[in-house]
């Protein structure tokens, strides 16, 4: 039964089928007309080996064309598109041979036209292999999609870097002056497309892109700093790279309105990588930056306008304060250096970022650093009063002169009043002091070490004076007021008067009685600690401090003078019996000179004994001047002997140069390091105070007391060993970890 | 009604903020006087007096230390004081008092409170600590008997030996108890 109804259901399909062909023809002439259709359609659809000259043939179209239609109303059409894929991979290997045979040459040489010829011929198979258009898209895409496959699949790993020297090499050379485009090759990009190369390898043309933006940048923009670079490099893209983006990124632009917009994502992209490529650039110089600055004015410049666009200012602070701990922040720096550094770093980062977050930022360890500094302050203060000889001095000329600014609590009602920038810092203050002296001073909590320093630094001055012309100095200390304010100057302008008071004492003693002493009448409180010393001057010497301290004290009764002999200098002639040696020399080489009046030949002992306390080396230092002029020679040793008829000089003498610097050198007044100890002794007496009414307390109520005093700012650690050396010398004791006075 | 809803009201909201910031202004202003004298104080030797706040968080309350002058009957003893400075020093004179007993003629035995003109109706925004504690230490050394607070005290002046014999009785040196 069921083979029966099997039977009839085959036979009527056949019968259905043998019609489809047929097409009612009379015998089976539709079969043959079909079957000869189909022969003609899968010979011209066959993928012909183009190398191979017989294989090509002309057909004629119109022939085709019929067969196709004979086809297609069989609905055969699907089956031949089967048979002609099957054919397509069949025929594959000859696209592998001629990958390989290419790629083969281009790993020998390396010539990127070698991929290009390759792509070109890819595209004539693919071309010759393709369907008719009238066959449809669906076949058509079928067809590029094998090929497709195929084609990614075969290529060796050598085709991504020679495509990808291909794609560069149709841009400007980097380093030729002419840098014209080469020849636009629109074929090229043509085929790319047509064999789906520029899908699938469209980030490898952007890299390349990239990479020579990168290269671009940083052949003509490293080390030149003086202009900003960032107009000509926007010149750049608009000429060169832009020029160039049309071919692979607005193809199939028919308008330039249509290329524009195909452009603007890829050129924005571009963009920002030149931005990007520019500021990492300039953070990787910015120390040299800062450096040269002003002349680096056009770098920063770009820097900014480059930090707007990149986020990259975590980046910068991170660079500078390496570099900076790098180059600058050890002990082979000088202050001076680390001072001009700091207060061009100030200047530069003011460009790059007005509000100051980055300022801030790198400014902090210089800050810490110099703090710890012993000679910061001094360094400070002799830029501040302009000391001559080193020229560049840390305040510009032109820079108005402000009293000192503290920072201000924020002012809230203040209509231009701006939130702190996102990225500032817990600390961050908005109104940071905005001159640089301001800056500097403010690296200490008081100015009070700032005006102990420059007193100590006009003594000096002051003291170094020869010619009495004091203008200088006073404008400084004017200057200097309008900084600190009056109250802070009140000493040095003390010291000022006391300079030109003493020139007129002395011109009314000796209208009195003239005298060859010309001394420096000074205020002793008003003065920092002068290095004191123990001589005494010998011989008239002597006899002319006591007549002149006589006369004066007749001229102000109530003042007594007490003399400092070893500052100062003294013009002496020396008369011996062949000659006369006139010298300007320090006291204590006088006083050394005069005793050997009294007789020809001293040990260094005794002379030592006769000007009271003065220790060897600067005796022996002082009898060496003398040796050196020629006027006294070492016997034997430690004893020297008066040359009352000149010997042949020796060999070696000093230049009258050195000798100058003896009496120039060891500054006579207390630095900063006393100072400290100064300070050191302030918290003492705080802490002598809440101990004694207090009773005993343990350290750290000692430390959270101690903010009572006014620019405390050590740590728990300093204070613990402070204390310890109070204990050592007895002046309090501890006791279950309670501090007490020892009393 | 009036005096609930008054009770009511939180006691700093009625001043506008403009007021209420120179309070804060004002309260500033006396911890910076308070500080400086601290400083003036701590760098000044005169000899016998001494005075610093009893924590770090409040300059307002202080605690002193006055030795009695040599060659006066005071001589060799110490006396605590307690000093608190009102909101609106130096305006006001500061409240001082005798923590250690002390018997003197101007000076409550029990309480501590201290008779002196410059602490009352002489109090003037010059004086300082400094120089309270300065006329504290020579009250110690000429009391005002014509004022007496201790007219036990007052009276014995005169006799110094019972003078001191009253004068150790009551007196306590000072523990070293932490404050």
């Amino acid at each position: 039964m069921a083979t029966t109804a099997l039977r009839a259901q085959v036979a009527s399909k056949w019968q259905e089928s043998f019609n489809r062909l047929n097409k009612n023809e009379p015998g089976i002439a539709g079969l043959m007309r079909f079957s000869q259709a189909w022969e003609v359609a899968t010979e011209f659809l066959r993928p012909k080996d183009i190398s191979d000259p017989n294989a090509l043939k002309t057909y004629n179209l119109a022939t085709i064309r019929v067969a196709f239609d004979v086809v297609n109303q069989a609905r055969r059409l699907p089956v031949m598109l089967e048979v002609y894929m099957d054919d397509i991979r069949k025929q594959q290997h000859l696209i592998t041979q001629e990958v390989t045979a290419h790629m083969f040459r281009y790993e020998q040489s390396a010539n990127p036209g070698i991929v290009l010829e390759l792509v070109m011929r890819l595209v004539e198979w693919y071309n010759a292999w393709a369907p008719i258009p009238e066959l449809g898209n669906t076949i058509r895409d079928a067809y590029t999609l094998t090929f497709q496959t195929h084609l990614f699949s075969v290529l060796p790993p050598s085709f991504t870097p020679g495509f990808k020297a291909l794609c560069a090499s149709t841009l400007p050379p980097i380093s030729s002056d002419n840098d014209a485009l080469p020849e636009a090759n629109p074929r090229m990009w043509a085929a790319f497309e047509t064999l789906g190369l520029f899908d699938r390898y469209e980030a490898l043309i952007a890299s390349v892109v990239y990479q020579h933006i990168e290269a671009h940048v940083l052949e003509t923009c490293a080390g030149k700093w003086d202009e900003p670079v960032l107009p000509g490099l926007r010149d750049w893209m608009g000429k060169k790279v832009i020029k160039w983006m049309f071919s692979p990124y607005a193809r199939g632009a028919k308008t330039t309105e249509e290329a524009t917009v195909m452009l603007q994502g890829p050129g924005q992209r571009f963009d920002f990588h030149m931005s990007k490529t520019l500021c990492d650039l300039r953070t990787k110089e910015i120390f040299d930056i800062v450096i040269d600055y002003p002349d680096s004015s056009g770098a920063l410049q770009d820097l900014k306008e480059c930090l707007q666009r990149v986020d990259q200012r975590a980046d910068l602070v991170r660079t500078l304060r390496t570099a900076n701990k790098k180059r600058l922040l050890h002990p082979g720096a000088d202050t001076k250096d680390i001072l001009t550094q700091y207060v061009s770093t100030i200047r530069c980062l003011r460009i790059i970022d007005p509000p100051g977050v980055l300022l801030f930022k790198v400014a902090d360890p210089i800050r810490r650093y110099l703090r710890e500094r012993p000679d910061t302050i001094r360094s400070i203060v002799a830029s501040l009063v302009g000391d001559g000889e080193s020229g560049d001095s840390l305040v510009d000329e032109n820079e108005p002169i402000n009293p000192l600014q503290q920072p201000e609590i924020e002012d809230y009602t203040d209509p231009n009043w701006e939130p702190e920038p996102i990225d500032a810092g817990p600390d961050f203050r908005a109104n940071k002091p905005s001159d640089v002296i301001s800056t500097l001073v403010s690296i200490y909590d008081s100015k009070d070490l700032f005006v102990k320093e420059l007193q100590v630094l006009l003594a000096q001055r002051l003291l170094a004076i020869q010619d009495g012309n004091f203008d200088k100095e006073r404008r400084n200390i004017e200057i200097l007021k309008i900084r600190f304010g009056e109250a802070a100057l009140q000493v040095c302008e003390v010291m000022l008067k006391d300079m030109t008071d003493s020139r007129r004492t002395d011109q009314h003693v000796q209208s009195q009685q003239t005298f060859v002493l010309h001394p420096t009448i000074i205020s002793r409180q008003f003065w920092p600690a002068l290095e004191s010393s123990g001589i005494v001057m010998p011989g008239q010497f002597e006899t002319l401090q006591k007549e002149y301290a006589k006369e004066f004290s007749r001229f102000k009764p109530d003042k007594k003078l007490r003399w400092l002999p070893h500052l100062g200098t003294v013009h002496l002639e020396v008369q011996l019996q062949d000659r006369e040696v006139t010298a300007d020399v320090p006291p204590l080489e006088a006083a050394f000179i005069e005793l050997f009046s009294e007789k020809n030949i001293w040990t260094v002992d005794d002379l030592i004994s006769r000007v009271g306390s003065v220790d060897r080396s600067s005796a022996l230092k002082a009898l060496a001047t003398w040796v050196d002029l020629g006027v006294l020679k070492e016997d034997a040793e430690n004893s020297f002997r008066l040359l009352e008829i000149a010997e042949e000089a020796t060999p070696g003498t000093r230049t009258a140069a050195a000798r100058q610097a003896a009496i120039d050198e060891a500054p006579p007044v207390a630095g900063v390091q006393q100072q400290q100890a100064e300070q050191m002794r302030v918290y003492w007496k705080f802490i002598e105070g809440m101990l004694t009414n207090l009773g005993q307390l343990s350290l750290d109520r000692i430390q959270g007391m101690l903010k009572f005093a006014p620019g405390y700012d050590r740590t728990m650690d300093q204070l613990s060993s402070f204390m310890e050396a109070a204990r050592m010398e007895g002046l309090v004791t501890i006791k279950d970890g309670m501090w007490k006075l020892n009393r | 009604m009036e005096q609930v809803t008054s009770s009511l009201a939180p006691p700093r909201s009625a001043p506008k903020t403009t007021v209420s910031g120179s309070s804060t202004d004002v309260a500033g202003s006396v911890t910076k006087r308070l500080s400086s004298e601290l400083m003036t104080l701590m760098m000044s030797s005169s000899p016998g007096i001494s005075a610093f706040p009893k924590s770090d968080a409040n300059l307002f309350e202080w605690l002193g230390t006055i030795e009695g002058a040599p060659g006066t009957i005071y001589a060799g003893l110490t006396f605590r004081i307690s000093i608190s400075f009102p909101a609106n020093y130096p305006y006001v004179a500061p409240t001082l008092k005798f923590d250690t007993p002390c018997y003197h003629p101007n000076v409550d035995i029990t309480g501590g409170a201290i008779c002196l003109d410059i602490l009352q109706d002489k109090w003037s925004a010059v004086y300082s600590v400094h120089t309270i504690l300065l006329s504290l230490q020579s009250l110690l050394g000429e009391p005002n008997n014509a004022s007496p607070l201790n007219s036990d005290a007052a009276g014995l002046w005169d006799t110094p030996e019972a003078f001191k014999a009253q004068l150790m009785k009551y007196y306590r040196p000072i523990s070293d108890a932490s404050a």
